[in-house]
């Protein structure tokens, strides 16, 4: 498995993102108040870097560019976004947050199952 | 040639006349390609070629930065088809809404040019036949001899017009500029293409506005305030207009936007806000029922924004720097839904 220690747990403030790479892969953790989510770094619409465009707000993330919009707990769009956020498999242990980085993921230009 | 985009299973064809830009063949036909600035800085209308040959267009545009190269990307913007091509996008393609105006090519003239400030001029675009567009959308502008198009928001507002109003910033682009503030020109004669641009108004959504603009993003906002004062949307619907100016000398509209605010003075109100005048300098008499205020036009109008404000729609115009420092506390701060705020990004 390629369960990766990533940081503390205090180490991203609730309602906020904080970019990470590890091993070459370059993602994002939030924290979403009871819990951990690892998204890739960047928006599915433009590929902004979120670590940038993106803004925080009662458990929603909106990528400021064109105001895509995803439920930060699931990932799932909201308003006008029409692609949901990827997800790696995150767990907290002994205060740590993992992440599994067994593959990167990216989104795909030609996805027709979004 | 033949432009051909598979998306979700569906098959959308379009015709591009040899050196059309594909993004406005194929909005022209009637197929929404994503765009936003439509003039190869937004990178919005990315595309990748999948079979066929393409010309890439203006090579230093911008909106190239984020392209992959080696997966064909492309700005539909800028390029155009030298054989028939398969594209691929990443966006929704959808009908036009209902009232949606289809964009088309028009030969235009351009007269009556005017200052209306030290640095910005008015000009009309005269067209041969009647067209409609929608309050905040602009058109793009080709000058005769300089590449690529100019984008610029109508002032003035009619539910069908041949002239279209416009203002632009002097220096602000270099060469369409200087070409429209040349004296010595040899035509008025232009290219223009559109309606385009989604930060539109429709009265029958019914909400309270809040407008914000920087310098000569005014115009868009002109023509939302004309068209609500035609249908007398101001009767039952509150409207603020905050228009951001660096000095009183940079004000433009007084008369116009004050004639506006007495016919519906419960309900309208306008608010010049100066970035470089001193909170001890009073505004000309020439002001009138216009209200005044200082320093930057979106913390002025965010402080008139509170929390649960549902039904007001804020729209944004001006330069980007504006609109990024409009839009962060909007979303985090007032918590507007992100469907309430209506912007077309140039940059």
């Amino acid at each position: 498995m390629s369960w990766k220690d990533v940081c503390a747990a205090d180490e991203v403030a609730e309602n906020s993102l904080k970019p990470f790479n590890v091993d070459g892969i370059s993602f994002l953790v939030a924290n979403v108040g009871d819990g951990f989510r690892a998204y890739p770094p960047v928006c599915p619409h433009m590929e902004e870097y979120l670590e940038d465009s993106g803004l925080c707000a009662k458990g929603v993330l909106t990528c400021d560019r064109h105001l895509w919009q995803w439920d930060m707990k699931t990932g799932e769009p909201k308003g006008p976004a029409e692609k949901p956020l990827l997800m790696y498999p995150v767990k907290e242990e002994e205060g740590r947050v993992m992440v599994n980085l067994e593959k990167e993921l990216e989104y795909d230009f030609d996805d027709e199952d979004d | 040639m033949l432009i051909e985009i598979e998306k979700k299973g569906q098959t959308h064809i379009f015709e591009a006349a040899p050196e059309e830009k594909l993004l406005f063949a194929g909005l022209r036909a009637g197929i929404s390609l994503p765009y936003e600035c439509s003039t190869g800085t937004c990178g919005s209308c990315r595309a990748r070629l999948k079979e066929g040959n393409l010309e890439i267009g203006w090579p230093d545009a911008p909106g190239h930065k984020n392209l992959k190269a080696e997966k064909n990307e492309f700005l539909m913007c800028q390029a155009t088809a030298k054989t028939s091509c398969k594209l691929g996008v990443p966006s929704k393609i959808e009908p036009f809404r209902d009232d949606d105006l289809t964009p088309l090519h028009h030969q235009a003239s351009i007269s009556n040019l005017s200052m209306l400030s030290s640095d910005i001029m008015r000009f009309e675009v005269n067209l041969d036949s009647l067209i409609s567009f929608h309050a905040g959308q602009f058109f793009v502008l080709k000058a005769p001899g300089i590449d690529g198009y100019r984008a610029y928001s109508m002032v003035n507002y009619e539910v069908s017009t041949n002239t279209l109003e416009f203002i632009i910033k002097q220096k602000q682009y270099g060469s369409f500029t200087d070409w429209i503030s040349s004296s010595d020109r040899v035509t008025n004669e232009i290219e223009i293409f559109g309606p385009l641009g989604k930060a539109t108004f429709h009265p029958d959504e019914n909400h309270d506005l809040v407008m914000i603009a920087g310098g000569s993003g005014i115009a868009g906002l002109m023509s939302i305030m004309e068209h609500g004062c035609k249908v007398n949307y101001f009767d039952s619907h509150k409207a603020s207009l905050y228009f951001g100016i660096r000095t009183w000398d940079d004000m433009i509209f007084v008369e116009r936007l004050n004639s506006m605010v007495k016919r519906f003075p419960n309900n309208l109100s306008v608010q010049m806000v100066a970035s470089q005048e001193s909170s001890d300098s009073r505004p000309p008499e020439s002001i009138g029922k216009l209200s005044h205020g200082y320093g930057w036009v979106h913390e002025v109008a965010l402080n008139s924004l509170t929390l649960g404000q549902e039904n007001t729609m804020v729209y944004i115009a001006g330069p980007q720097p504006l609109v990024d420092a409009t839009i962060r506390p909007l979303i985090t701060e007032i918590q507007l839904a992100s469907g309430m705020i209506r912007y077309d990004s140039f940059s």
